[in-house]
């Protein structure tokens, strides 16, 4: 406990702040990052320096010689507390810029008001340099370049959707990492290019070049752990402070063996998969990745506990500073991603729980200590997704409900019954779905497999609705952008309504899926990754870079859809009041939608009473069924580049009120710009009348398996977890999974306590609160975020 | 849409069904507030549910302005004014209620709806899956139910033909007989107790306790009872009225005694309908206090909550 106080004190919060969209004029003079994190050029400039030197290589073997560039020169350092190592800048307060994506972002940020403390003249003049390399090189150059015709109309940010770009995702085999160590690997490439040396395939030459990476990488890897075993050998050599010195030593000795051999402690399993961890971001700047902890880690601390090499204290410490890892992940993000992820350092998550490929359940020790440490770091990061299926522990879950009840947004609940069914419909295997985890938000991973989806994009709905009624036409500037549908004068039912905005989804679903499918190829050949390909099952035995095939499932490519509540809100709306109350026709509404309800608050006020989804009332909940499942049907019609369906997810960060920003007025009786409701399957805030069971029931009208992984979030106070009432909630939470809704997590904080930190930011520095899939601190949201956050319902209880 | 009053006597006047209700009773439940009740008492926190017919509440926030109520009022009492607002003169209503259907702000609202069984029934089953999870079911609360004792036992007796725990939650005045005829399909009474001393007791309710505490004694024999005090400073908090209660507590067995403490919640409300607040100055009871009256009962012997 001690010890989790005192590095509650020394991590340095890495996670952007929301200004750059929805802002306050205040939030901007608060800047984009505390003061004290700095942009570090150290991966940029031998990034660099590498790619100088290769021109004309192949590009894998290019990015494979520029990651070992950096992991064998970048600065190192060992922190007084620390007993696991590693880090992704040479300096505590350093954030890092992936300037192989993109150049242009990181000088206009460094030049900006919000940006300029990032760098000193001589580093802001160093980076010119660089950016002079990388002008026509970097991922966005190539895009825009790419870009012509249809593509470059519709890969820009209109409001419609956010196509974005980077987030590629995808768990590692630790299971096999672990138990064979890089050097057996590193043997398995030689065997399969010797291999190849004899069959000489057709594809010889590029089977080659990617191994020959591949070795380059994984040897990197080894010598970026030596180097800290040399770095901390010495150190240990002067250190006066035995405690110290036993430390360090300890970190040489485990730095000597691991990657490069299978771990023996828990701690050295514990190094060697942060190292992983670590170079998957310094090969490819990402988000939202992790590991299921407790399935993976939890036998080393079982068998170090065994044997009496480890006390359950020792393992909550290393667990903690391992917190402090994730915590400290930082990179910057273009700003455009910066406003839907406010609140964000890099997204980790780590999954707990579930069952194996047999389907008994994996819980262990470390589920414990895992949650004990969440509850004593209370950092934004590693967000923890819990596994929930029939035979969890109620130990499990009654632990995981104080750690709930302390506000900090996680564990987040993930139903095994919706999911894995959900999964086997994706065609993965009933083994590998009984073994799947959760990265990001709620995305769905099958670890060690080739699953190198990127997130397609945030694809607004609410907006394919406003289209829908504008017949694809922007009545501001009577651009063309959308489908054209018929004339909603003509629309004889809600029937019509939903037809058309279905079209309109269609349409915008593949003009997206267009944009990223070209987009994959750009990167498949400009962007290969070869430690991630290392690292998963099937690349080396193929000899393919992960881009060149994938997994054989539809659980790669999916769209992060927004504003799902609001489209079926407004069609419940138009049902009423246009078509069974006959107070208003259609084109009128329209109109007055156009004009922002501007003097006719009367008839918004007569949208807002029709039926809202989130009430178990059938009248509202069955156009919301209907909206989903054909939503749903209406993408999976749309193929990725290896011919698999697109599709939803629940993942919409804190997008709902970043992107509601570009949606005029919707008949739900919405404002111009105002806020979506918060999840894929969350009410309308404010519109939820009738209390939580209520909400579920409607929630499970919805089904899964015709739609996708959704994101449910509620409101409780905190005297509903606790004492009497605990049992109560657990009870609450078995009828959850019950009802096979796949997903919900819990903002646990009375409102009071909200407005008291809105206004009193210095008290509350730490308040986390749950912004959608990730917990942020309070403090750094933007001032309409925070407000947002404190109108949704609290579940209001007798 | 509102339901109006109507001849038919098969109907129940309901005036809130509270889902994911979990102080009136075990687990997650769902409360029918029945509306109309023959005591007045002065700390009485839902003071719309006394009158035994539809009545007007008035959220004065809400309203915007638009004057519709003001064209609609066939008495002439409601008045708009810049200055002041909208004004209702509260002598010259007559709750016809005309004025809550023209307004669309849900600023002019009737409290009460002439249900039949079947739509409680319906709202009810809707969370019988929580109900099965958490050990709840569905609590009668008021106003006083057994006022519409016979509305009240076919909700309940169809309830319990589908296994769900049922509760009673009643002021006790209420003819034995009736009151016999509820219980036959109630698991469980929350037994509400103001005043043990008679006098006192009809000063502060308007009816004496002799009835209500008969009652107490014959449902004790038939059901488990859970006893409910509103704790009202300077009426019924002295360690001496908490002790007697403690004892009787005791002598007839309740599962618990739940100590409420007052809050001035009617105050607003009774504003809401045009009402007087009757009480005036009374204190909240200290969490101190509170302990220590719970620590008293629990000295006897019962089990004692604070707040639910």
């Amino acid at each position: 406990m001690q010890l989790a106080e005192n590095l509650r004190n020394k991590f340095v919060s890495k996670a952007v702040r929301n200004v750059q969209r929805g802002y306050m004029d205040d939030d901007k003079s608060r800047g984009l990052f505390r003061p004290e994190v700095k942009l570090d050029l150290q991966r940029s400039r031998l990034m660099t320096e590498s790619f100088r030197e290769t021109d004309g290589q192949a590009m894998v073997l290019r990015r494979a010689k520029a990651l070992a560039h950096v992991l064998d020169n970048m600065g190192i350092f060992i922190r007084e507390w620390e007993r696991l190592v590693g880090y992704q800048t040479a300096d505590p307060n350093g954030i890092y810029h992936p300037i192989d994506m993109n150049w242009k972002s990181v000088l206009r940020l460094v030049k900006s008001d919000a940006g300029k403390a990032l760098l000193n003249d001589a580093e802001r003049k160093e980076l010119d340099g660089i950016c002079a390399y990388w002008k026509g090189k970097s991922m966005s150059d190539r895009q825009q370049e790419m870009f012509t015709g249809d593509l470059g109309k519709y890969w820009q940010y209109e409001g419609t959707y956010l196509w974005t770009h980077w987030s590629e995702l995808g768990i590692p085999d630790y299971e096999t990492l672990l138990r064979e160590g890089l050097n057996a690997r590193i043997k398995k490439v030689e065997e399969r290019l010797e291999e190849i040396d004899r069959t000489i395939p057709l594809d010889y030459i590029e089977q080659k070049e990617f191994l020959q990476s591949v070795i380059i990488v994984l040897k990197a890897v080894i010598n970026f752990s030596n180097r800290y075993a040399i770095l901390a050998e010495e150190m240990a050599r002067s250190e006066k402070d035995p405690e110290r010195k036993k430390r360090l030593e300890e970190i040489a000795r485990t730095c000597a063996w691991i990657p490069a051999n299978p771990p023996r402690t828990f701690l050295e399993a514990m190094q060697f998969f942060y190292f992983i961890h670590l170079v998957r971001y310094l090969e490819y700047s990402t988000l939202g990745i992790g590991i299921r902890l407790d399935y993976i880690l939890g036998p080393y601390y079982e068998k170090d506990l065994k044997e009496g090499r480890i006390s359950r204290d020792e393992a909550l410490e290393i667990l903690q500073l391992l917190w402090v890892k994730f915590l400290e992940l930082g990179l910057v993000y273009s700003p455009l991603v910066t406003s839907v992820y406010g609140g964000v350092a890099s997204l980790q998550a780590i999954t707990l729980g579930g069952t194996d490929k047999l389907g008994r359940d994996v819980t262990n020790d470390l589920t414990y200590i895992a949650l004990e440490a969440a509850k004593t770091m209370r950092t934004i990061e590693p967000s923890i997704a819990l596994r929930i299926h029939k035979d969890t522990p109620d130990d499990v879950l009654s632990a995981a409900v104080d750690v709930i009840r302390t506000g900090i947004g996680y564990p987040s609940l993930f139903n095994d019954d919706a999911i894995i069914p959900l999964l086997i419909k994706w065609n993965v295997p009933l083994e590998e779905a009984k073994g799947y985890a959760v990265s990001g938000c709620v995305y769905m991973e099958i670890p060690g497999k080739n699953v190198t989806r990127r997130a397609v994009g945030y694809f607004v709905l609410a907006k394919c609705l406003w289209w829908a009624l504008h017949q694809g036409m922007n009545p501001k500037t009577g651009e063309q952008r959308g489908a054209r549908t018929p004339n909603p004068a003509t629309f004889k039912s809600w029937e019509d309504v939903l037809d058309a905005y279905l079209e309109q989804v269609r349409f915008f679903t593949t003009k997206l899926s267009q944009v990223e499918n070209t987009c994959r190829d750009l990167y498949a050949k400009y962007c290969p990754k070869p430690f991630y390909s290392a690292i998963v099952e099937g690349c080396i035995e193929r000899g393919k870079e992960c881009k060149q095939w994938i997994y054989p499932s539809m659980v790669h490519d999916f769209i992060m859809v927004i504003g799902s509540t609001n489209v079926a809100d407004s069609i419940t709306a138009i049902k009423k009041v246009v078509f069974d109350d006959k107070r208003v026709p259609l084109p009128e509404l329209i109109d007055i939608m156009n004009k922002n309800w501007e003097g006719r608050d009367d008839l918004r006020q007569i949208c807002l009473n029709a039926p809202k989804y989130g009430n178990d009332d059938d009248y509202a909940d069955i156009i919301a069924r209907e909206v989903h499942h054909r939503t749903e049907a209406v993408m999976e019609t749309v193929k990725d580049r290896f011919g698999y369906s697109m599709r939803g997810d629940g993942s919409a960060v804190s997008a709902t009120y970043g992107l509601a920003i570009d949606t005029p007025a919707t008949p739900d009786g919405r404002f111009d710009g105002g806020p979506f409701a918060d999840s894929t399957l969350a009410p309308q805030p404010g519109m939820d009348k009738k209390g939580p069971t209520a909400v579920l029931n409607s929630c499970a009208k919805i089904d899964t398996l015709q739609t996708y992984n959704h994101l449910l979030k509620q409101k409780f106070m905190p005297q509903y977890l606790e004492g009497d009432m605990k049992p109560v909630f657990l009870s609450y939470l078995k009828t959850w999974r019950e009802k096979k809704i796949p997903h919900i997590q819990f903002n646990v904080v009375d409102k009071k306590t909200l407005i008291e930190a809105q206004n009193y930011p210095e008290k509350y520095r730490d308040l986390i609160v749950r912004v959608a899939g990730f917990s942020a601190y309070f403090a750094d949201l933007s001032k309409g975020l925070q407000d947002h956050i404190i109108a949704r319902t609290e579940q209001q209880l007798s | 849409m509102r339901k109006r009053k109507s001849k038919n006597t098969k109907k129940g006047l309901v005036f809130n069904v509270q889902r994911f209700s979990i102080h009136d009773g075990p687990g997650i439940r769902t409360t029918v507030f029945m509306k109309g009740c023959p005591m007045k008492c002065l700390w009485c926190s839902n003071p719309e549910s006394q009158d035994f017919f539809q009545n007007l509440i008035v959220r004065n926030l809400n309203c915007k302005g638009c004057g519709a109520c003001v064209s609609v009022c066939p008495q002439g009492a409601i008045k708009m004014s810049d200055r002041k607002g909208r004004q209702i003169d509260w002598g010259k209503c007559n709750q016809c209620l005309i004025c809550a259907d023209v307004c669309i702000y849900n600023s002019l609202n009737v409290c009460g709806m002439y249900v039949d069984i079947k739509d409680v029934l319906d709202e009810v089953m809707r969370d019988m899956d929580f109900y099965k999870n958490s050990g709840g079911g569905v609590t009668i609360s008021g106003g006083e139910a057994l006022l519409q004792a016979e509305f009240v036992a076919a909700v309940i007796a169809a309830c319990k033909k589908m296994e769900i725990h049922t509760v009673l939650d009643t002021t006790g005045y209420a003819p034995w007989a009736k009151m016999k005829a509820v219980l036959k399909f109630v698991d469980l009474v929350l037994f509400d107790l103001k005043h043990l001393d008679c006098v006192q007791h009809r000063k502060a309710t308007s009816v004496g306790n002799e009835l209500i505490l008969e009652n107490m004694n014959r449902t004790a024999k038939e059901r488990r009872i859970w006893l409910r005090m509103p704790v009202i400073s300077g009426f019924n908090d002295s360690e001496q009225d908490i002790q007697k209660i403690a004892i009787l507590g005791k002598s007839l067995n309740v599962i618990k005694i739940s100590l409420l403490p007052y809050h001035e919640g009617g105050k607003t409300k009774c504003e809401q309908m045009g009402k007087v607040y009757p009480l005036r100055r009374v204190k909240v009871p200290t969490d101190e206090h509170m302990q220590r009256l719970k620590e008293l009962i629990e000295g006897e012997g019962v089990i004692c909550t604070i707040g639910s």
